[in-house]
């Protein structure tokens, strides 16, 4: 019985208006690896951060090893040798791998910092274990990998026992999560004890030895992963059969929409081209997606092809009108070229089209970040509606906004897309749910009946419901011929979703797919560019495409 | 020769308040919070210290021990500027106000209060304090028989206590700020104060440090300003608050880089003051009133070495937002 | 369920009403609290004198009105630009210029006022392009900037004036060496007119400013709640990179609202100049008009409407103020509107708890609030 490392029990932990963990139980057993599934809002997170010191629960009981504790703050955990990698990193970018593995906790005397005996240990530790980092690198500088490599020897050089990992591997190649697994099980055979948060039943099949399922702030039980399913992990999860596959038609693919070729765009974080060279087609009635690790060149290819970045050079057509033609700056003057003018002649007009202009063009595009780019969250919900054609006739006369006609076309919208809010049109966008916030964004850009959508990560956040809802909208707006751009690191919804695949890796397109002929593995080796199609494969998959 | 010492020691003497102010917003903005009453705050720094040197001078004190005194006025200075901080470390870090908001009520608070408490002890229509003659520093107070060197005139035509705490308080600055626990943490809560807190360093406690030390320097740095630009306090430093803002977001927030700017700004500003008798500055002769173009020098200059320098300027990343620990 | 609902939202807007009901109420007590210490027996009368002597009369009051009007004017300069995300502090620098540029034209260029009225617009919305500008392309902070330029300014204009020989009171025969001239004596055109509102409220001060800065009140609130253009300013204030995303300019839409805000301060100076009864004394030190331009606009909560009341307010203390006197120093006043500022912070927060608290309420629909937004200052991203 006292086996049990940690025992949390019937923790009740509320937020003004909701209650997120709801007499919750969960039991740790020493040098286990113990996972806590369950979907967005589940309250996993809550109640780790609660073990963690972060929160205090309104009600409930921690015991370590037998005995009762009140863990007040993080200095409590530590000295209970709890510690936690987060799932945003909780990294200072200005400091060194060094003075962030010692916040907090830094060797000084009287006050000053004993830099050199802290390096020792943070070696010491680091090739005990094998993760390698660069003490001396600035967070800034480093990789994910490496960023999170850093966020577990915090936890090391504390001397935890307890590791909690939250979504750990969101981040992570799926070579890169291997790695990680085995680094816990290493800790796990150490005689450390392990909880990690997730919501993919892959890894908790591969790695766990034992499961708590948490469902809307309940907790709906514990299992042995070895006698149990994928199948009945996700029942307990959700409450009732998910469907793992969409169900949708075959695609009928029509004329060319989207022609990008040879586009590059520098990266703001290093001296490279964060996009180098891509080509490729996106047609009328498909869906293709761009898949790959996060940080790979998705991000700037989408802000280049919307207009919120320049590219360096390349060329983008939409329906064969021409949005962006810039030649890199070498091409403008060949050598032997007597005069200027010969050179103009060659020359070709360098075009960038402004957003708006591309937005007229027919282009949606559902932001990676909803809150940053995708409302005005100090805006009503009708005002964000119209965020796009505001200064349309329909909207507007000699400049004045017409209201009665932008609270019909919101109403019309909240009920189309069933978009749910506390007071309608007029509600603040920051009081909404993601959810829903989402649905407003999705019914804006597909209700301008545009020729291309950009739909970058659209459910992201969102619960299984809402993520069905969307992908739904997604295959009927593909069906009503409209060409669609999906950008997605989920590989359920890269396979269920697209009709085709492209991965991206370092800023190239490595490979083509279609999901009914690839598997999961096959897309992580390109993903993680262990594997690519020769060169020449771009004028290829061209050609494969026109077909 | 002479007037090469007088602009050098002149230099020096002005930007030793500029220095100090804008240490303070630096430790203020290194742990997350703007910091724009700065000016308040070395006004009442200045009010109280001048009150209490007129206080000692008139109990006969000053005048036996005048270094001492000064001492005690810079301490009362740090700690009545530290106090009036306090007021805009509540209103940002416990009510979570918006921080330009709150450090402009204590600017228009300060010099009001200062002129009403003036008002008040001295007498009616009275509002300048006059700062006692023991508080310079001469050469008897070292022994040395005065001559007229170039040296001699470069260290104490005006030499005042608050010079020496300038560049001591420098020194602490940079030690406190890279080499100790203290300064890593502060640090650390003006970039990601999520992160600190996850690793169980009390933000809102170090916040309201970073704003004390701030009320400290800033308080010291309005006695430095009141004894450089004359002989009495009236109840104003006309804008140096925020030109040490400007010198704080030119140095980069950092203490050395800081020290160059200040130095750079005095200089112009002396420029300014001395355009008369430097024979190589041009002296619009047809202009009336021309000392007006110098006396904009240092605010132009300010602009334009802004506008070249705002690529590299990296501002701490979480200043000016209020820490919630609820938000995750 | 859902007229619970509707009535929590209704509640911000008349939460700022309170809050700032309070934060007057407090700070007139904290006055009072100070009158006691200082002179107790005089402060009974004056708090009294300092509460009603706006109303005493109807010279006092026409004073209340004719001071509004440029407080009006500079809280709507504040209150502008704080509803598109800016904090204009420059506000002095642009009421000094703009009253300058209306002087210039009266007395230099012997124009009639309205005339000097629109010079005036123009040189303040022209002192507001600078921060404008250098926030917009190379990201300096715009308060910064204001700061810097309102010195400037001042410097700038005593030059000017200095070498404008007829702008001086001494060329008319005044016997002043250090301020303009006595606009009745130089050029009576350019007086605002009075249309018999000075005889009617029996006071030398009364003209129509009152009403064109209730006018240009009414133009701001217009612009900002009705207009697609104030529709992509707030847009812009409230998230730049939402409003990039969505096709506005959002570089140009900063400087556009300093450049407007600018001009209202302008006009503040080129109303109170133009009264008559003010002449520019070369100064030392800043306008305060202009800093006092901000408690207006934050007891308004930045409203267009609203500051044309809490203009009055500030105006209806200053002339209590001034009725204090003797006994008291007039800076009493500055005392409790800093007060009054800083006790606005307190109701900004009360306001977002009870937003907050309704909204949480709401946000029970299973998934998770994103993490807080990142820092919105700096845009990533470019525009083509």
């Amino acid at each position: 019985m006292n086996d049990y490392v940690i025992e949390m029990l019937n923790i009740t932990k509320e937020f003004p208006g909701i209650r997120a963990n709801d007499n919750v139980t969960l039991r740790l057993k020493r040098g286990e690896i113990h996972a806590l599934l369950g979907e967005n809002g589940a309250g996993k997170s809550t109640l780790m951060s609660v073990l963690f010191g972060l929160y205090q629960p309104e009600n409930g009981t921690i015991k370590k090893d037998g005995e009762v504790v009140r863990i007040k703050d993080p200095n409590d955990a530590n000295a209970l040798h709890i510690g936690m990698v987060h799932q945003h990193f909780k990294l200072v970018e200005v400091f060194t791998v060094l003075e962030n593995i010692i916040l907090g906790v830094e060797p000084n005397k009287m006050g000053f910092l004993q830099r050199k005996e802290a390096r020792r240990k943070v070696v010491e530790l680091s090739e005990r274990y094998g993760l390698k980092v660069d003490p001396d690198a600035r967070i800034e500088d480093i990789s994910v990998g490496m960023q999170q490599r850093v966020e577990i020897l915090k936890m090391l050089y504390r001397e935890n026992d307890i590791l909690i990992f939250d979504e750990p591997t969101a981040v992570l190649t799926p070579q890169e999560i291997d790695e990680l697994m085995d680094i816990m099980r290493s800790f796990a055979a150490e005689g450390k004890s392990i909880l990690f948060i997730t919501h993919k039943l892959n890894e908790i099949m591969a790695v766990a030895d034992r499961c708590t399922v948490l469902r809307k702030g309940k907790c709906v039980g514990t299992v042995d992963v070895k006698d149990t399913s994928k199948q009945e992990l996700s029942r307990m999860m959700v409450g009732r059969d998910v469907e793992f596959v969409v169900a949708k038609d075959p695609a009928k693919p029509g004329e060319t929409v989207l022609d990008v070729e040879n586009l590059t765009v520098p990266s703001k974080l290093h001296k490279n081209n964060a996009v180098k060279n891509v080509s490729f087609r996106v047609r009328a009635g498909e869906i293709v997606c761009l898949a790959g690790i996060e940080g790979n060149g998705q991000t700037e290819f989408v802000y280049a092809l919307t207009g919120l970045e320049k590219p360096v050079s390349g060329t983008i057509k939409l329906k064969n009108e021409c949005i962006v033609r810039l030649a890199p700056r070498g091409a403008r003057r060949r050598r032997g070229e007597k005069t200027n003018a010969a050179a103009k002649e060659r020359a070709v007009k360098q075009i960038n089209a402004p957003i708006r202009a591309r937005s007229k063009l027919g282009m949606s595009h559902i932001p990676e970040d909803r809150q940053k780019y995708g409302l005005v969250l100090d805006y009503t919900l009708e005002e964000n509606l119209v965020l796009e054609r505001y200064y349309e006739p329909d909207f507007q006369n000699k400049g004045f906004i017409r209201k009665p006609e932008v609270r019909a076309y919101a109403e019309k919208l909240i009920e189309q897309y069933d978009i749910r809010s506390g007071q309608g049109p007029v509600t603040t966008a920051r009081s909404m749910s993601g959810g829903n916030q989402q649905k407003a964004i999705v019914a804006r850009e597909i209700d301008k009946e545009p020729e291309l959508l950009v739909a970058v990560q659209p459910t992201r956040g969102l619960d299984v419901g809402a993520i069905e809802y969307i992908h739904k909208q997604l295959v009927a707006e593909r069906d009503r011929g409209r060409a669609i751009l999906l950008v997605s690191l989920e590989l359920d919804e890269v396979m269920n979703v697209s009709d085709r695949i492209l991965v991206m890796y370092e800023g190239e397109i490595v490979g083509e797919f279609d999901p009914k002929k690839t598997t999961v593995q096959e897309l992580g080796l390109y993903m993680a560019g262990a594997q690519r199609t020769q060169a020449g494969s771009s004028s290829e998959r061209k050609a494969n495409s026109d077909v | 020769m002479n007037i090469l010492a007088d602009i050098l020691s002149a230099t020096i003497l002005f930007a030793a308040p500029l220095l100090m102010v804008a240490l303070g917003g630096m430790f203020s903005e290194r742990s997350g919070i703007i910091n724009i009453a700065l000016e308040g705050i070395m006004i009442i720094g200045a009010l109280c210290s001048c009150l209490f040197l007129r206080v000692l001078d008139d109990s006969g004190f000053g005048a036996l021990h005048p270094q001492l005194a000064m001492f005690y006025a810079v301490l009362m200075a740090a700690g009545t500027g530290a106090l009036f901080a306090l007021l805009l470390a509540f209103a940002s870090i416990n009510l979570k106000a918006d921080q330009t908001i709150g450090g402009t009520a204590l600017n228009m608070f300060a010099p009001a209060f200062a002129i009403v408490l003036t008002w008040a002890i001295q007498g009616q229509g009275q509002t300048t304090i006059l700062i006692p003659t023991w508080a310079r520093i001469t050469q008897e107070t070292f022994g040395i028989v005065e001559k007229d060197t170039f040296l001699q005139n470069l260290i104490f035509k005006s030499f005042y206590q608050t010079t020496i705490w300038a560049i001591v308080l420098l020194i602490a600055a940079v030690i406190v700020l890279y080499k100790t626990r203290f300064g890593l943490r502060l640090r650390a809560c003006g970039e990601h104060p999520q992160a600190a807190d996850s690793v169980g360093i009390n933000v809102y406690r170090m916040r309201y440090a970073g704003v004390f030390i701030s009320g400290v320097l800033g308080g010291i740095g309005g006695l430095a300003y009141t004894l450089a630009a004359g002989s009495a306090f009236q109840s104003t430093v006309s804008g140096y608050g925020f030109l040490a803002l400007a010198v704080m977001i030119f140095g980069n927030w950092k203490p050395w880089n800081i020290l160059g700017a200040s130095l750079f700004f005095a200089l112009f500003k002396i420029l300014g003051s001395y355009s008369g008798s430097i024979p190589f500055l041009p002296k619009f002769e047809n202009i009336k009133a021309s000392e007006n173009i110098y006396l904009m020098l240092p605010y132009i200059v300010t602009m334009i070495v802004l506008i070249l320098t705002s690529k590299k300027s990296r501002a701490p990343k979480s200043e000016g937002i209020p820490y919630d620990k609820g938000r995750r | 369920m859902s007229e619970k609902k509707k009535r929590s939202f209704r509640l911000p807007n008349m939460t700022s009403f309170f809050a700032s009901m309070i934060s007057i109420g407090i700070g007139l007590v904290f006055g009072l609290i100070l009158l006691i210490i200082l002179n107790p027996e005089a402060s009974g009368e004056a708090f009294v004198s300092l509460i009603s002597a706006g109303f005493r009369s109807s010279d006092k009051f026409a004073k209340v009105l004719y001071q509004a009007a440029p407080l009006i004017m500079t809280g709507l300069s504040v209150a502008f630009a704080f509803k598109t995300g800016l904090f204009n502090i420059g506000a002095t620098g642009q009421y000094t210029v703009g009253g300058a540029f209306a002087l210039i034209a009266a007395i230099q260029l012997q124009q009639p006022w309205y005339v000097c009225l629109i010079l005036a617009l123009i040189g303040g919305a022209f002192w507001g392009l600078f921060p404008g500008l250098f926030k917009a392309y190379f990201n300096v902070n715009e308060v910064i900037t204001s700061i810097m330029f309102n010195w400037i300014a001042m410097f700038a204009v005593n030059l000017t004036i200095n070498n404008l020989p007829m702008m001086l009171a001494k060329y008319w025969g005044g016997a002043q060496m250090d301020r303009t001239a006595n606009l009745a004596q130089a050029n009576p055109s350019a007086l605002i007119p009075r249309l018999g509102l000075d005889e009617l409220m029996n006071s030398n001060y009364m003209n129509i400013s009152i009403f064109i800065a209730i006018l240009f009140a009414i133009v701001a609130w217009i612009i900002l709640s009705k207009t697609t253009f104030g529709y992509e300013l707030k847009a812009c204030g409230f998230n730049r990179n939402a409003s990039i995303y969505a096709g506005i300019n959002a570089k140009r839409n900063i400087v556009l609202s300093m450049v407007i805000s600018g001009a209202f301060a302008g006009v503040g100076g080129g109303l109170y100049f133009l009264a008559g009864t003010g002449q520019y004394t070369l100064l030392k030190q800043l306008l305060t008009a202009g800093f006092n331009g901000i408690p207006v606009a934050l007891l308004a909560s930045s409203h267009p409407i609203g500051t044309i009341f809490s203009a009055l307010f500030v105006s209806y203390i200053q002339v209590g103020g001034d009725a204090m006197q003797p006994d008291f120093v007039k800076e009493i006043i500055d005392i409790i509107i800093s007060v009054i500022i800083y006790l606005a912070a307190f109701a900004l927060l009360m306001r977002e708890l009870l937003t907050r608290r309704s909204m949480l309420a709401h946000d029970a629909e299973g998934d998770t609030p994103l993490p807080p937004a990142d820092p919105e200052e700096k845009s990533e991203v470019s525009e083509s």
